[in-house]
């Protein structure tokens, strides 16, 4: 079973509130977890995303759609990266997202994709 | 072709030990011969030839300098005993023991099974599930040191442990049926060649054991299921219910052949809950139409199932029959019973049930409400929007 593994917050703020020491831990530890899940075949694939105030939304106003800049949700609250694991258990993403959460120690969601097969 | 996989891999693994490497082996002659023989001619002897390049293949990766040295390091642990002079058919039947071995995870079992055993390709089995194909090999070579680290030897488990170690082959292919059995358009479409290997495999273990009733009565239910594999999706994919599906769309060979071999099994062997399921897809599969569906002989084969294999699942489906015999608010109550069962907290089939027999009670906004809960509840996309279609036919 897939399940998103996804972080939230602002890159911009996150770089400005931390040390040079902590984001190359940071790197290190992302590049590690990465390749741990890649060796466990249980990577289907990570991205990290431009920060949230490069975002343009876009949205229906008066009969047609519109882009605005900035994310959807508030900045503090934007998707910045996720990871798409498939893996054997609910149990087991929820390991995947604690390691993150012990190393990143903000709030990280991990949601199921649909990808069960429909009863028979 | 791919039936010589198993036979081929049974005879390196006898005559070199190293599973893993014979593994692979075989993979890759598997693969030369899909490049080769279209072209050129099939060879008198395909199984002989097979043998001889992944031989080759498997010396001469000995020959190469890391390989020798990794062989060094790991000389002890690599060797698998192997017994002298086994027939074929108990290499297929060793082989799926240790692919479905119990140290590996579900996912791992299924992809090591599709692989040794059903001679699949890791870019297809990669492909079946959605996932890229450098994280399926890595999971199949996980897998593979896994069952080499767990000391698991090249040989059928021994007589005490061989009722389990079968229960786990049995349930690694009814997933792998399972996770097949959805037609759709798009992506999904491939995976519909998981139902047709799953089938395959099945069968094959049934000639291997065709004494083992379980055995029979999951291929049976396979059979059964699949049968009806036409008429359940529309032409956009989406879900037809069982009483609303074009019944003549339904493919009678494989229901003759199902019910056939259930026919042969039931009353021969000790029943158990495949067979039992089987009985009950025979069922539906015989009635010409939904409202002529045998509902008496469905509650009772649903009685003997909770017996057999007590379950939350199996009550909730009993309650579908208990509806259909004794009226939609006996199901109803039924289904009451678990409300508080820990095991259905997360499991949206029991708010689906429930919204059915709902509607069928004449309760439209009751059922609504219950049909959207259990779409919010699914993990399967087209089982969602299907429960919310229904909901929205209510409002």
């Amino acid at each position: 079973m897939k399940y998103m593994i996804m972080t939230f917050g602002s890159a911009e703020a996150g770089l400005a509130a931390m040390g040079k020491e902590w984001m190359l831990e940071m790197i290190q530890f992302m590049k590690t977890l990465d390749e741990d899940l890649r060796k466990a075949g249980e990577l289907v694939s990570a991205e990290g995303l431009a920060d949230g105030s490069q975002a343009k939304t876009v949205r229906f106003e008066n009969g047609i759609p519109i882009a605005t800049d900035g994310p959807f949700a508030e900045s503090k609250e934007s998707l910045v990266g996720y990871w798409i694991v498939d893996v054997d258990s609910e149990a087991r993403a929820i390991e995947i997202a604690s390691r993150i959460v012990a190393f990143v120690k903000v709030p990280i969601e991990v949601r199921r994709v649909m990808d069960a097969p429909p009863d028979f | 072709m791919r039936e010589l996989a198993p036979q081929v891999l049974g005879t390196l693994v006898r005559r070199y030990g190293q599973f893993d490497a014979c593994e692979d082996a075989v993979q890759e002659a598997l693969l030369a011969a899909a490049l080769q023989w279209p072209e050129k001619q099939v060879p008198d002897n395909p199984r002989a030839w097979l043998v001889t390049v992944a031989s080759r293949r498997l010396v001469d990766e000995w020959r190469s300098e890391t390989a020798r040295r990794r062989r060094e390091e790991n000389a002890a642990a690599l060797e698998l005993p192997v017994q002298a002079h086994v027939a074929d058919h108990d290499d297929t039947l060793t082989l799926l023991f240790l692919c479905c071995h119990p140290s590996l995870s579900v996912p791992s079992q299924l992809a090591l099974t599709l692989r040794a055993v059903g001679g699949l390709t890791t870019a297809q089995i990669a492909n079946a599930f959605l996932v890229p194909e450098a994280t399926m090999a890595q999971r199949i070579s996980r897998a593979k040191e896994r069952i080499k680290s767990a000391g698991a030897r090249f040989d059928l488990p021994p007589e005490p442990e061989r009722a389990d170690r079968l229960r786990v082959v049995l349930h690694v292919l009814y997933l792998v049926f399972n996770e097949g059995y959805m037609t759709s358009s798009g992506p999904v479409l491939q995976r519909a060649d998981l139902t047709t290997e799953a089938i395959r495999l099945t069968r094959l273990l049934h000639t291997l054991m065709p004494l083992e009733g379980e055995v029979a009565g999951l291929l049976a239910l396979m059979l059964l299921t699949d049968a009806r594999r036409a008429a359940r999706t529309n032409v956009d994919g989406s879900i037809v219910p069982l009483d609303e599906q074009q019944r003549d769309r339904w493919n009678t060979a494989q229901i003759e052949d199902g019910v056939a071999l259930l026919t042969r099994t039931l009353g021969t062997v000790p029943v158990g809950p495949y067979q039992m399921q089987a009985a009950i897809a025979a069922v539906h599969d015989e009635a010409p139409s939904a409202k002529e569906t045998d509902w008496l002989q469905i509650l009772a084969l649903y009685e003997v199932l909770e017996r057999v294999s007590p379950g939350p699942v199996v009550t909730l489906n009993r309650a579908v029959a208990v509806a259909m015999v004794n009226g939609p608010r006996a199901g109803l109550a039924l289904l009451g019973t678990l409300d508080n069962d820990y095991r259905m907290a997360h499991n949206h089939r029991l708010e689906a049930v429930r919204a059915h027999l709902l509607e069928l009670a004449g309760e439209p906004v009751a059922a609504r409400e219950s049909y959207l809960r259990a779409a919010r509840m699914t993990a399967s996309l087209p089982e969602q929007r299907h429960l919310a279609l229904r909901a929205a036919r209510l409002a």
